[in-house]
């Protein structure tokens, strides 16, 4: 530091400026963090070309609705990846009915009733923590206590599928909830309301966006899960219309079993699956993000 | 405080987006289905029309036979909508496994029970042989710059057995004068189960090859040490396909789905003729099976014969505990070996049976038994 | 009425009685029914642990040998080793590749670039993260692990002979399909969350603490090292253990490209296997008893070390959050 000091006091000097390695030193440091994001971009801009170039050749409007899914060493042209694609909205579908209410009573619990009690701060602890669980073990654990008495089932996926979706509802809705300013509940409360009217009528409105982009978010992660299914869903040639009772199949399943074959025709139709798969997220994710941007000044 | 204009069109969005949802799980697909627009179109006129029956048929084995049997259960499933097929391609050594513990109706097997299982064939129970389908063993090969490949037993003995280690070694290069091979080295590879496909090749190497194979014949060999091994035909379709520079044996049809070049071998009419359901046809004609219907295909003579051909069988009890199962099986087995059935593999680069073999099996029907 | 205490504005002015006594069915039976759904995070977990322990006990009583070895063939051997190597070698592959890319990225978008430039850079990374395992998984197996075959085979020639990073990285069986190839692509998927939440961390810098920094004439790299990572350290860590418990837990991207075989062995560039790809692979097959409960018991251990790592993660970030926001 001395030295720097007297280095300084040599010459005229402008105090502002860092000398020589300093500076090199942060500007190597600033490269390189920008060189992180370039990496990043490296595997994703791959991931997206490729599947765009080769679902592209698979896409068509046979392949997304025809019912029956050809053997693997078929070649592409022959049936195509409706039962799929009917799985997976109804499996998502249903799990979302069942997830997200649980998950915003839950955060409502946890925002409007617990307080800083500790049973409330166990139990979102522990949100976060199952968030971090994985989707397999959520498979397994509905195999064990349903599908081993009730056989296999879409329903059954949509159960694996809706605890993965819980722990995540509960918590980007507990965040919204927190947003929502307390002098809403107590001018609420000064006309006399009781506190599931306020919660209702209030507040729940009031972070309403905020909960549906979450929602949404969790739907995305949902829809792409394929370990939950496999034991849950086991797996079908033909569209199974019956959410309730019997094997189903959805496009992350296809994805996985087709990835595996060498056939081509099969890897042809994993990259088409998988590029409607992608597609049906990235618009959830463009929705959830649009309620955001259009509706965040309301929570302020 | 009242919902204002933002809720409101929050609530209608929410709606909407639910409604989708909700109705694409009420809603059940009211596509047509089209089963085979091309390649493997099914007729309905199956000679075993007995739609009165109805089950379910586990059966296990052979690789081989996956391609075929996941085509016929489709197409079979128009014909005879009320019966269910399971087959679990476990690899030949297993599928016979599973036929002698009774946990399988019939056994998918591209070899007869091998002597030294013959003990594990349930007391006082007869095998009927009945084969389904023929084709090339086709020699895969991934060199991106290398087509029309040509090789002979003698150095596909020295390739498996790990004499020859490189692409450009001088027995490869003699026998591929006009191409440029590079130096890689040569990768194996090969099946880790119980295969009836590593059976026939290794025969047809000890048939063909003579004392240049010393590694000798069965259902399981032990490569040397540097292949590559995968379960099942496919994996090693996969191993060929990942890797530069590899090798393997694998059936052709499986080999042309996954999109991989097989090489050409010489026969014993002394020409190099490329794996097809047509060279494979050829050698199939020259076949005299014996009673039993077993036979072996390999090393045919005829000039567009290829040498690599073998033949795939399903395996059944010539007496089965009930009825029921009797009628499955004649209603299954019938349509494989029906023109219906049988049409399903030229598309599949397979070849349909000789037609003297053909009735030969259908006839064999008549000897399952309850 | 006191003014002073903060009374609950649910209970009605002026009642003597306690809350539950003077408020309507309704109002009620919604307060048990939030509780009632707040409490099905923790009746999930203890089923869990419960479910998988029983169905386990057969693989459990065959004892501590029987579960200590390496080999796991779904025969007659179910070790839990091998596989429990593979898990953690590729997770801490994953880790060491992805932490300085992540926490790269989360400077950057926290003290490099203006606020509100930062959009765009966060899309980017939800993009990341909105790519389903699956995709990866394809991806890796199809383009990726053949690409990278003929890579490892040329590092394995180049490398041989050399004392230790010839073992790590050569070796005469390299293969596309392995641990390091798995490694890679959990670094991939880690990246988003590693990069959210220690964005999330280190936003809660006080500003106060950077402009003395400033003042005193650091650059932004010093000031980074001398006023946010001091603060961040504990969050950050606990952001990079949340990853680690996320790539522990990665299955449908690990099995298709790590490789089918199970064994505990230094080279790298070899086939491998993981707990959550083995129980996803082999569940098909697992007709045995044993087998079957030895997969549902290597699920259950799974569950046990991610809870864990998550706890001790959770841990580091809320505490770090919470002391930074002044609680």
């Amino acid at each position: 530091m001395m030295a720097a000091v007297s280095d300084s006091l040599a010459q005229p000097v402008d105090l502002r400026e860092p000398s020589g390695w300093r500076r090199s030193k942060n500007q190597i440091m600033t490269v390189l963090m920008w060189l992180a994001f370039v990496i990043v971009l490296i595997p994703l801009g791959f991931v997206l070309v490729t599947l765009i170039a080769k679902g592209a050749d698979a896409i068509s409007w046979q392949f997304l609705t025809n019912s029956t899914i050809p053997p693997n060493v078929l070649p592409l042209g022959t049936g195509g990846m409706g039962a799929a694609v009917v799985g997976t909205l109804e499996i998502t579908g249903f799990a979302t009915l069942l997830a997200v209410p649980l998950g915003v009573l839950g955060a409502v619990y946890l925002n409007e009733y617990g307080g800083n009690g500790i049973l409330a701060r166990l139990i979102s602890f522990m949100s976060s923590v199952m968030t971090g669980v994985p989707s397999i073990v959520m498979g397994l654990f509905i195999y064990i206590i349903w599908v081993l008495h009730f056989g296999y089932s879409g329903m059954a996926g949509s159960f694996a599928l809706a605890c993965l979706m819980l722990p995540i509802v509960i918590r980007s809705s507990y965040e919204m909830l927190r947003l929502v300013p307390d002098s809403l509940r107590q001018g609420s409360y000064a006309l006399g309301a009781t506190k599931a009217r306020v919660t209702l009528t209030v507040v729940l409105p009031a972070a309403l966006s905020g909960i549906v982009s979450g929602a949404l978010l969790a739907v995305a992660r949902a829809a792409g899960e394929t370990a939950p299914l496999i034991f849950t869903v086991l797996t079908v040639e033909q569209t199974n219309p019956n959410l309730f009772s019997g094997p189903d199949t959805a496009l992350p399943l296809q994805i996985f079993s087709n990835a595996q074959s060498a056939y081509t025709g099969a890897n042809a139709r994993a990259w088409g699956a998988a590029l409607t798969l992608v597609a049906i997220t990235f618009i959830l994710m463009i929705v959830a993000r649009i309620i955001t941007a259009l509706f965040t000044r309301n929570t302020r | 405080m009242p919902l204002g204009r933002r809720q409101h069109v929050t609530t209608v969005a929410v709606a909407a987006v639910a409604a989708a949802l909700g109705l694409a799980a009420c809603s059940s697909s009211s596509s047509s289905s089209t089963t085979g627009s091309g390649s493997a179109t099914t007729s309905a006129s199956a000679s075993a029309s007995t739609s009165s029956v109805s089950g379910t048929i586990k059966a296990a084995g052979s690789t081989f036979q996956t391609n075929f049997q996941q085509t016929a259960i489709s197409a079979f499933k128009s014909a005879d909508p009320n019966v269910t097929v399971d087959y679990d391609p476990v690899g030949s050594g297993t599928g016979r496994a599973d036929l002698y513990a009774n946990t399988v109706l019939f056994a998918g097997s591209d070899s007869p029970v091998p002597s030294k299982e013959v003990s594990k064939v349930p007391a006082g129970k007869t095998i009927l042989y009945f084969p389904v389908q023929i084709g090339p063993i086709a020699m895969a090969y991934n060199l991106p710059n290398v087509t029309g490949l040509k090789l002979d037993a003698t150095v596909l003995a020295g390739i498996f057995q790990g004499t020859i280690k490189t692409w450009d070694d001088p027995a490869i290069k003699a026998l591929n004068p006009g191409t440029s091979l590079p130096s890689t080295t040569i990768t194996l590879a090969v099946r880790s189960d119980s295969s009836g496909t590593t059976q026939n090749f290794s025969q047809y190497l000890v048939d063909a090859a003579g004392s240049a194979w010393k590694l000798g014949t069965s259902s399981t060999i032990t490569w040397p040490s540097t292949a590559h091994a995968g379960d099942g035909g496919s994996a090693v379709a996969q191993i060929v396909k990942s890797t530069t520079g590899a090798i393997g044996y694998v059936d052709f049809s499986t080999a042309t789905a996954a999109g991989l070049q097989a090489a050409q071998i010489k026969n014993s009419a002394g020409d190099y003729v490329a794996p097809s359901s047509a060279s494979a046809t050829a050698a199939a004609s020259h076949v005299t099976p014996k009673a039993d219907l077993t036979f072996a295909a390999a090393d045919e003579p005829g000039a567009t014969s290829y040498p690599i051909t073998y033949q795939s069988w399903d395996l059944v009890y010539s007496v089965q505990p009930n009825a029921t199962d009797v009628a499955l099986l004649k209603a299954y087995l019938g349509y494989l070996l029906s023109s219906a059935g049988q049409a399903l593999l030229t598309p599949l680069n397979l070849s349909p049976l000789p037609s003297s073999i053909d009735s030969a099996a259908v006839a064999q029907l008549s000897m399952i038994t309850s | 009425m006191s003014a002073v205490t903060k009374a609950d504005p649910a209970t009605p002015a002026g009642s003597a009685h306690p809350l539950n006594r003077r408020r309507p069915l309704g109002d009620r039976g919604f307060q048990i029914l939030a509780l009632a759904a707040g409490l099905l995070v923790l009746v999930i977990l203890v089923l869990i642990t419960v479910t998988t322990a029983q169905q386990s006990t057969a693989w459990f009583s065959g004892g501590f040998k029987d579960i200590f070895q390496v080999a796991f063939d779904g025969n007659t051997r179910f070790g839990a080793m091998g596989v429990l190597y593979g898990t953690v070698i590729s997770s801490v592959i994953g880790v060491i590749i992805g932490v300085p890319v992540s926490v790269g990225i989360a400077l950057l978008l926290t003290q490099v670039v203006p606020a509100r430039w930062a959009r765009p850079f966060v899309y980017v990374i939800d993009l990341l993260a909105v790519v389903p395992s699956v995709v990866w998984g394809l991806w890796g197996i199809i383009v990726l692990v053949p690409w990278l075959q003929k890579i490892y085979v040329d590092i394995a020639s180049g490398l041989k002979g050399v004392p230790v990073l010839g073992t790590l990285f050569g070796g005469p069986n390299v293969t596309g399909a392995s641990f390091f190839t798995a490694g890679l692509i959990l670094a991939i998927m880690i990246t988003p969350i590693i990069t959210s939440l220690s964005r999330e961390v280190i936003a809660t810098v006080p500003d106060i603490d950077k402009e003395g920094a400033y003042a005193l004439g650091a650059t932004r790299w010093e000031m980074i090292r001398g006023a946010v990572w001091p603060h961040s350290q504990g969050g950050v860590v606990g952001a990079i253990l949340v990853g680690f418990g996320r790539a522990l837990g990665e299955t449908i991207a690990v099995a298709l490209v790590i490789g089918d075989s199970v064994e505990v062995t230094p080279h790298l560039f070899y086939s491998g296997h993981s707990i959550a790809a083995i129980i996803a692979l082999q569940f098909g097959e697992a007709t045995g008893g044993e087998f079957r409960s030895a997969l549902i018991g290597l699920g259950l251990f799974l569950f046990v070390l991610t809870i864990v790592v998550n706890l001790v993660a959770r841990w580091f970030v809320e505490r770090s959050t919470r002391r930074a926001r002044g609680e």
